[in-house]
């Protein structure tokens, strides 16, 4: 990861980013929690939570699309994201696996720049949607 | 933000609030409607504050670690170099939490907004009852957010807008918050937020 770099030229519409898996877990939301200052008790504080009528605590949903944004980056280069949009649509639980779906959409010039579009999505082991968007990158060129 | 979340907080033990139990409260039920109609007039357009913030490497590798990043990219000097970039990048999400770490007191211009209008419209609807969710989220980057950077960020409400579904009044606000270099003004990334309350 990281040694192997992604070129333009060798990329195929259709091509699947390596998948990454995470389960959650309570003390992934308390780490976030600290290191984002999202201190909503609704991701830490499994009493409140309940009380507010939740099963549980649930993830946060930036801390979901961080772990989509860190499996995107890393496929197509550190520093090479240009634009990453994402839709919220489902809770996220402690104990679910959370799996990456990354597949390319389209390869294309803009001006100089070579360019990938990649649609994007956080899945459960079930494969319900937890997270679902669209990447942008521009990726090394061999030449 | 920080508000915001305090107000998500005091809003959590008041998600489930029968409408009966708020009408008792004296909240005339038919009124409601009104009162949101007043609380969207006006605001798209209007700031929502200015940030100054230094982004600091111990801060990003903190947030690497968070969201489950392994590249040594970000948090190895040498091996940032190596991958092209001047100094250790931030991961792709970290522009979301910026504002809340490296923000020197010193460094804020004086002229602020009395308050920040999303905050006022969701925590007087959280008020109410009902839920503070993030309906979607946008990064566009200019060049990737570094360790070092000073940045300024201004933000602005760009819309905002209602829904009926299932019997429940959704109201959304949409943020918007540039960052440019404060030392160029050069743009460095833009976060668009759709933040939502469900009644």
């Amino acid at each position: 990861m990281g040694d192997s770099v992604l070129y333009f030229d060798d990329v195929v519409i259709g091509d699947e980013a390596p998948v990454r898996s995470h389960k959650l877990t309570r003390t992934d939301l308390v780490i976030y929690a600290g290191a984002s200052g999202d201190f909503n008790p609704m991701h830490h504080d499994e009493v409140r939570a309940k009380a507010a009528g939740q099963p549980s605590v649930f993830g946060h949903g930036m801390f979901s699309m961080g772990l989509l944004g860190s499996a995107i980056s890393d496929y197509v280069g550190v520093g090479n994201i240009r634009h990453f949009r994402v839709r919220f649509a489902r809770q996220t639980w402690p104990d679910e696996e959370l799996e990456t779906r990354i597949v390319v959409r389209d390869k294309r010039n803009e001006g100089t720049v070579a360019v990938i579009d990649l649609d994007v999505r956080l899945v459960n082991a079930n494969g319900e949607e937890k997270v679902v968007g669209e990447a942008t990158a521009a990726v090394a060129t061999r030449s | 933000m920080t508000e915001l979340w305090d107000q998500a907080r005091y809003g959590a033990q008041r998600a489930i609030q029968p409408a009966a139990h708020r009408a008792a409260n004296g909240a005339e039920i038919g009124e409601e409607p009104g009162m949101a109609e007043d609380l969207l007039d006006g605001i798209v357009g209007k700031p929502a504050g200015t940030t100054v913030v230094t982004v600091e490497r111990g801060q990003l590798q903190l947030f690497a670690d968070a969201v489950k990043e392994r590249s040594p990219i970000y948090r190895n000097a040498r091996a940032a170099n190596d991958a092209g970039l001047p100094a250790i990048p931030a991961p792709p999400t970290y522009p979301f939490v910026m504002g809340m770490f490296g923000v020197y007191p010193e460094l804020q211009p004086g002229d602020q907004p009395d308050e920040n209008p999303m905050t006022k419209v969701l925590s007087t609807l959280l008020a109410g009852g009902g839920m503070i969710l993030h309906g979607e989220q946008e990064f566009t980057y200019h060049r990737p957010v570094l360790a070092g950077d000073v940045l300024v960020g201004t933000a602005s409400v760009v819309d905002a807008y209602r829904k009926e579904s299932k019997g429940r009044t959704m109201t959304f606000v949409v943020v918007e918050t540039a960052w440019n270099e404060q030392a160029t003004g050069d743009p460095v990334c833009t976060s668009r937020m759709n933040i939502m309350h469900r009644s």
